[in-house]
């Protein structure tokens, strides 16, 4: 099975990430997906949009793949960060990580998560009713969105 | 030298896709990004990252010629 790292604007097929860190000598296999959530800091999300710069975010994917397998014993990584319009509900991300045993995959795919987070070029853009916000961009928490008008009443 | 600029996310929306640009010898990255913020001072208001050729790098950065300079925001991804 080829490795897999990609950023993507197909839905996320979480049977082809499993499938590329198959491996006979794995007793582990830890699948995360992050799926995007209809509210955020208290406001209706009506549908969230990811851009990438993708050379470089797939280039950094292989490189925390590397460092977590030099942290943990692992056999194979992969991952997938999808780009565009993600309606509510469906995976943003998959990581999907195998290992000898199941401590080291958990703990490789949650660490691999949390430095996708915060150093993969992929930016989400929150839609709201009337209104958007790019997410990291603002400094201190998230403003409330633009009103592209002021709602009577 | 040259450089080729890009921004993305809610730079992009800001400034553009980016271009290619010539840059004095010897400019750093956090230069060229003061030099942008100048036209363009809202631009300031975003905490910038910097990549030259796909990799992070800090302010001080010494540029090259044909380097691709990429600035963005914090990343949000997930």
């Amino acid at each position: 099975m080829a490795e897999l790292f990609a950023i993507d604007d197909a839905p996320i097929d979480a049977g082809r990430l499993l499938a590329a860190v198959g491996d006979p000598a794995a007793g582990a296999s830890v699948l995360f997906l992050g799926t995007t959530r209809n509210e955020n800091a208290g406001r209706r999300v009506t549908r969230l949009e990811y851009e990438a710069f993708a050379t470089m975010a797939v280039r950094e994917m292989r490189r925390l793949a590397r460092q977590a397998g030099r942290r943990w014993p692992l056999r194979r990584v992969a991952m997938v960060h999808r780009v565009g319009v993600v309606p509510v509900g469906e995976a943003s991300v998959g990581i999907a990580v195998s290992a000898g045993h199941r401590a080291e995959a958990f703990e490789a795919c949650h660490w691999l998560i949390d430095r996708l987070k915060e150093l993969v070029p992929i930016w989400k853009k929150e839609h709201y009713r009337g209104g958007t916000v790019w997410i990291g961009a603002q400094q201190g928490g998230p403003p409330p969105p633009r009103r592209r008008a002021r709602r009577a009443g | 030298m040259r450089v080729r600029v890009r921004f993305f996310a809610s730079l992009r929306e800001l400034l553009g896709p980016g271009a290619p640009r010539a840059v004095p010898a010897g400019t750093t990255a956090g230069a060229l990004w003061d030099a942008i913020v100048r036209a363009t001072p809202a631009a300031g208001r975003v905490r910038v990252r910097i990549a030259v050729n796909e990799r992070y790098v800090d302010a001080g950065h010494a540029l090259a010629d044909g380097d691709e300079v990429a600035f963005f925001p914090p990343v949000s991804g997930g």
